[in-house]
């Protein structure tokens, strides 16, 4: 009794603060439904800790690695979705993001028409690469603590403060599988922002991010056509064309692109691209377009390398 | 391919990490600040897994200020170092340890004397005279054996941390790029320009 | 009316008083005395040993250990001394915490927990007792007689509500008031220890009730800096070597007065 006393008001051991804090958050319980009437499904939002259930087996990540490795076992019956392009950039102009529209699951093509951004607010933009489902939920969850944010706090939250909530959580569940790599972007406070966060719980802020199987090849056309003073027209054309060049050379990357702008009054969708049709004929006829298909052989018709023949004498 | 050197000369302790941040085969920024100031006379470099890392060095740089808000003075480099110490020791038999390497520079404002620990991910500890992570150390460790000076000036000690630099550009398949480099001494942590 | 709030350390009374804590401060100011000086190479500490007695077998405390008699001053870290003043159950349970705390400093950062650091613990858990229900507050005020790198010597006083204070010169225990505006008027910034010591022994023998100073009514103890590594060594005097001191210093007692003498 007195141990359990002295331990709970000394400041001394570790273990004594970890009590205490198991305490307080026991003491959050009480409240928890009364007081909020209706958890309606959402139970762990109303708590400042975030929490989600795991699977009731012993090894979460050993039995889902069991039930989803397609690497390993071609015929087990849970793939899982991957394979992706997607990128994101800062510029003088605001941050505009680019993303294919192919989800795959094993060499199988499940769909073209996938939404690989998600649009957390009118201000927030979050991509998907990885695992559709840890993407697509989490970054719905994100979306309402973003506006929960709002309502406490009378102010949009940064972009920053999002993106680290983001991995703060996704770092809680670092080696139980979670398969995430995605760019939170958007405009506050200090303007443009881009952060990577990955299911690593890595989160890098920066100019321009690419990721997925063909983050490669999309670099290989963004790095060297980017720099800070692009216009809106040549940004917007640079996002479009990195996109398309990977989904030409990946494999598990393609079917469309979708484009979006991000200025100071938001995310803007600037639209839907058909890689085919950008490899034949160019985007179209918007902003920035080169008047031609993309493809290489479109683009070098009529051109050769060969030296002019000498003429027959 | 992360790389991070630690050299003691006279009065001061410098500190340099590469600013890399690889992904896989990518290298996804190339301007990240690997090197904490956890208060004013110490810093910390830190490198391993990803995540673990900033997560490591933001609870070390929380509970050191802590310390520091509690009893008004900071924690000395040397206790500092041991308690960053123990807790990758506590990490290692936890559930999910961290996976983090660190050097620990500091000057000790009590004693007036520069103070420099390599501490790896499984808690082991040691105060050196110069110190490196990754595989720069394969390199530096030799090279510094040869031509470290404990009382070398801060010009030649950062003399000496340039031809490690140079080396590991030279000799390794990945050059790490581009270096952070901070040192600090009686008058605190700034950043230099090598 | 106080009856009311008397049982209840926990409730304050209608004039703002939490009765139980005052009383265990009363009980205090009955106790032994307990004085600290701090100088400019150390810190001094002397006390009012309270049981005393032909028959008290004090063989322990001649040999081995690390001197004193185990009443009133104990060593609570290699750098910290403690003077004790008021319950001795209670007295010992405190010290027990206090040296529990200091090792565990040293195991989390590889160096002796600092004075003020020490007094803080302490006075964390005294203040515990004041607001937590069903317990009763410690009896005790505690000197932390003290070296740490950060602060060099010190000297800090805790009362048994979970308040503490640093000084130059303090006392506890029985006849407080008088031993410090006795110090007040002898104090000057720079004294050093040999000449603290003088003026501490000076003080307990004019504040104590007997008329005569002996080992067997006095504890003594000082820190200072070992000369050759610079690390604080403390010191806890044995009887003899009290006597000895007193001797020199002028204040031993007459032999015919010695009641222990054949």
């Amino acid at each position: 009794m007195l141990h359990q006393f002295a331990d709970r008001f000394s400041t001394t051991s570790a273990q004594s603060e970890l009590r205490r804090a198991q305490a307080l958050a026991a003491d959050d319980e009480e409240f928890s439904d009364a007081a909020w009437g209706s958890e309606a499904g959402l139970g762990s939002l109303a708590k400042g800790v975030p929490s989600f259930s795991v699977p009731a087996v012993s090894d979460p990540s050993a039995f889902l690695r069991l039930h989803t490795d397609d690497h390993a076992d071609p015929s087990c019956r849970i793939k899982i979705k991957h394979g992706t392009t997607t990128l994101a950039f800062r510029y003088q102009g605001g941050v505009i993001v680019a993303v294919d529209s192919r989800a795959t699951a094993g060499s199988y093509v499940a769909s073209g028409t996938v939404k690989k951004v998600i649009e957390i607010n009118p201000y927030l933009l979050g991509t998907m690469a990885g695992g559709a489902a840890d993407c697509q939920y989490w970054e719905t969850y994100l979306g309402i603590h973003c506006r929960l944010h709002e309502l406490r706090n009378r102010e949009r939250i940064s972009v920053s403060a999002a993106s680290k909530y983001l991995s703060n959580l996704v770092y809680s569940y670092k080696g139980m599988g979670l398969s995430m790599g995605t760019m939170i972007c958007g405009w506050d406070k200090t303007g443009p922002a881009v952060f990577y966060v990955d299911s690593d719980g890595t989160r890098l802020k920066g100019d321009l991010f690419s990721v997925g199987s063909g983050s490669t090849h999309a670099y290989g056309v963004l790095d060297q056509g980017y720099h800070w003073d692009l216009t809106d027209a040549e940004a917007q054309e640079l996002g479009r064309r990195s996109i398309y060049a990977a989904g030409h050379r990946d494999a598990f990357s393609g079917n469309t692109c979708n484009l979006y702008h991000i200025k100071e009054d938001g995310w803007h969708f600037i639209g839907n691209y058909d890689i085919s049709k950008m490899h034949y004929e160019g985007p179209g006829n918007v902003p920035g377009a080169p008047g031609h298909g993309y493809g290489y052989d479109i683009r070098v018709e009529g051109r050769s390398s060969a030296d002019v023949a000498p003429v027959a004498a | 391919m992360e790389t991070s050197f630690g050299i003691t000369g006279k009065g001061y302790v410098i500190i340099a990490a590469d600013t890399t941040s690889a992904r896989s085969i990518i290298k996804m920024k190339t301007d990240e600040d690997k090197i904490k100031t956890l208060s004013p006379h110490l810093l910390m470099a830190y490198s391993g897994e990803p995540g673990d890392t900033v997560q490591f060095a933001e609870f070390v740089e929380r509970n050191i200020r802590l310390y520091q808000i509690r009893n008004l003075y900071a924690l000395r480099p040397a206790a500092a170092a041991a308690w960053i110490r123990r807790a990758l020791a506590n990490s290692l038999r936890s559930r999910k340890p961290y996976g983090v390497n660190l050097l620990v520079g500091g000057y000790d404002t009590a004693s007036t004397d520069p103070h420099l620990y390599w501490i790896d991910y499984f808690g082991a500890m040691t105060e050196v005279p110069f110190a490196a992570h990754g595989y720069g150390a394969y390199f530096a460790l030799s090279l510094l054996d040869r031509y470290h000076d404990p009382e070398a000036s801060l010009e030649e000690g950062l003399a000496v941390l340039r031809r490690c630099i140079d080396e590991v550009a030279k000799r390794l398949v990945i050059d790490p790029g581009k270096y952070k480099v901070k040192v600090v001494d009686k008058d605190g942590v700034r950043e230099v320009e090598l | 009316m106080a009856r009311r709030y008397d049982s209840r350390t926990t409730i304050f009374s209608p004039e703002g008083k939490l009765y139980q804590v005052e009383y265990a401060m009363e009980a205090i100011s009955h106790a032994g005395t307990v004085l600290g000086l701090l100088a400019k190479d150390g810190v001094v500490l002397a006390a009012e040993k309270k049981v005393t007695g032909k028959l008290l077998d004090l063989s322990a405390t001649k040999e081995g250990g690390y001197g004193g008699s185990g009443e009133k001053i104990f060593l609570l870290s290699s750098n910290v001394i403690g003077g004790l003043a008021g319950l001795t159950a209670d007295a010992n349970s405190l010290v027990n915490f206090a040296r529990t705390a200091a090792q565990q400093h040293l195991l989390a950062y590889d160096e002796e927990i600092p004075v003020e650091l020490l007094a803080q613990r302490l006075c964390d858990m005294k203040q515990g007792y004041t607001q937590f229900g069903g317990l009763r507050p410690f009896g005790v005020s505690l000197l932390y007689a003290g070296y740490d790198p950060h602060y060099q010597f010190q000297l800090y006083r805790s009362d048994p509500s979970g308040n503490y204070s640093g000084w130059k010169a303090t006392c506890i225990g029985a006849n407080n008031g008088t031993a410090q505006s006795l110090l007040k008027q002898e104090y000057k910034d720079d004294i050093e220890v040999k000449d603290a010591i003088g003026l501490a022994l000076r003080t307990m023998s004019k504040t104590m009730d007997s008329t005569t100073l002996g080992s067997e009514k006095l504890e003594f103890a000082v820190l200072t800096l070992d000369p050759v590594t610079k690390q604080p060594k403390a010191k806890i005097y044995r009887p003899a070597e009290i006597d000895a001191l007193l001797e020199k210093e002028g204040l031993a007692k007459k032999d015919d007065d010695t009641e222990m003498k054949p």
